[in-house]
């Protein structure tokens, strides 16, 4: 029942499920054992490279480099 | 720098040939074309033409080595990422016909070439679903994923490119990653449909180009009271305080996280896939002009040897007779 609680309140707090899904991907990630836990992390890398486009240019590239900063 | 080679091979060629079979060989011919006393073509132009072939062959080898290596290791989890859209396009069917009023279309492409024509045929495809999909009141707009699809784009319809992506593959592809810049775009961006231009793997000679249509919550509601081919979902009994648009929303988004995931991994395997036969067939044609300048080459050696054996044979005769 706790998680059906929960529904209202990340999507109040401007998240989309994909965020929200990728938390609680995280925090299962830490709760592994050593030699699967540094395996499972290693897959949690986000490098890429956005911009945004305005009248056919585009805008300064800001690059998404970590998803651990969106958890802390 | 082997195309200004030869034909600086060119220019100073012809002349030589041209003098040596026409003009009688003496101090004649001019201090530009060939040196003061030389009879015979410079064999040295040839030499490195020869040999810088042999350097282009080398790398392509190499890089058919290394695709070669990616697409097995990549293979293996696109396939596997199959299994992550299938279930939705079982519960919500596939419905690229849909006429909606906001389309967005992203493109992926990779941010390196030398992968034969996998980007051109994916832009080619997004083009033409744009085509399909505009109209007077309608928004389309393109994301583009990787700098050839780019590349590409800006030349005729960079006025449609809303949001641009790259640099995706510096980190070997993972879920979280592809779930992230999905969230990036539902963010940015408002749609009634996403649809995703990728190449679907088949085989390493054989790419599919492929359009997965994502609708967004509102379109799947209404299409599923009009009835047709989402009519289906009414059937279905909702466990849970949830509303139904609640659960079609975050449906939605993972369903578009999903799709995402497996277009780019997919895409991915048909770029090495293509990276392999392209650079196979560049390493036969280096070797097949290896072989044509290898016969050139002996052929003058020969010629030039036979001058000079007449020269001392008919020499040694006027002396003896």
């Amino acid at each position: 029942m706790a998680s059906n609680a929960a529904v209202p309140f990340w999507r109040a707090a401007g998240m989309t499920y994909i965020s929200y899904s990728n938390i609680c991907a995280s925090l299962v990630r830490n709760c592994l054992k050593e030699p699967h836990k540094t395996q499972s992390i290693s897959r949690e890398k986000v490098h890429f490279s956005i911009s945004k486009w305005a009248d056919g240019k585009a805008q300064n590239p800001n690059s998404c480099v970590s998803l651990a900063y969106l958890i802390i | 720098m082997a195309m200004a080679a030869l034909r600086r091979e060119g220019r100073r060629l012809t002349p030589i040939i041209y003098s040596s079979n026409v003009a009688p060989r003496s101090s004649f011919i001019p201090e530009e074309i060939a040196p003061m006393g030389a009879r015979f073509i410079s064999t040295q132009i040839l030499r490195n033409r020869m040999k810088s072939v042999k350097n282009i062959q080398k790398i392509t080898k190499a890089m058919k080595m290394v695709a070669a290596s990616k697409l097995r290791a990549i293979q293996v989890k696109a396939e596997n990422s199959r299994g992550l859209w299938q279930p939705f396009t079982a519960l919500l069917g596939d419905t690229p016909s849909i006429d909606v009023k906001k389309n967005v279309i992203v493109i992926i492409s990779s941010d390196k070439g030398l992968c034969g024509g996998i980007n051109s045929t994916s832009v080619k495809i997004g083009k033409a679903v744009y085509k399909l999909n505009a109209g007077p009141d309608k928004e389309t707009k393109y994301v583009v994923v990787g700098e050839k699809a780019k590349a590409q784009l800006i030349r005729d319809s960079k006025k449609g490119i809303e949001i641009s992506i790259a640099e995706l593959q510096k980190n070997p592809l993972n879920y979280t990653q592809v779930s992230v810049l999905a969230d990036d775009i539902l963010k940015n961006i408002e749609y009634d449909a996403l649809r995703i231009v990728f190449n679907k793997f088949q085989s390493v000679v054989s790419f599919l180009p492929t359009v997965a249509t994502v609708l967004s919550p509102e379109i799947v509601e209404r299409e599923a009271e009009a009835g047709g081919k989402l009519g289906s979902l009414v059937a279905y009994e909702i466990d849970g305080d949830e509303t139904k648009g609640e659960l079609l929303q975050n449906l939605a988004e993972f369903q578009f996280s999903c799709t995402m995931f497996n277009a780019v991994m997919e895409n991915a395997c048909s770029e090495q896939g293509a990276r392999m036969s392209a650079m196979d067939s560049s390493s036969k044609n280096a070797g097949e002009m290896l072989d044509r300048l290898t016969l050139t080459y002996n052929r003058t050696r020969q010629a030039s040897i036979t001058t000079e054996l007449i020269e001392i044979i008919s020499g040694a005769s006027a002396l003896t007779g």
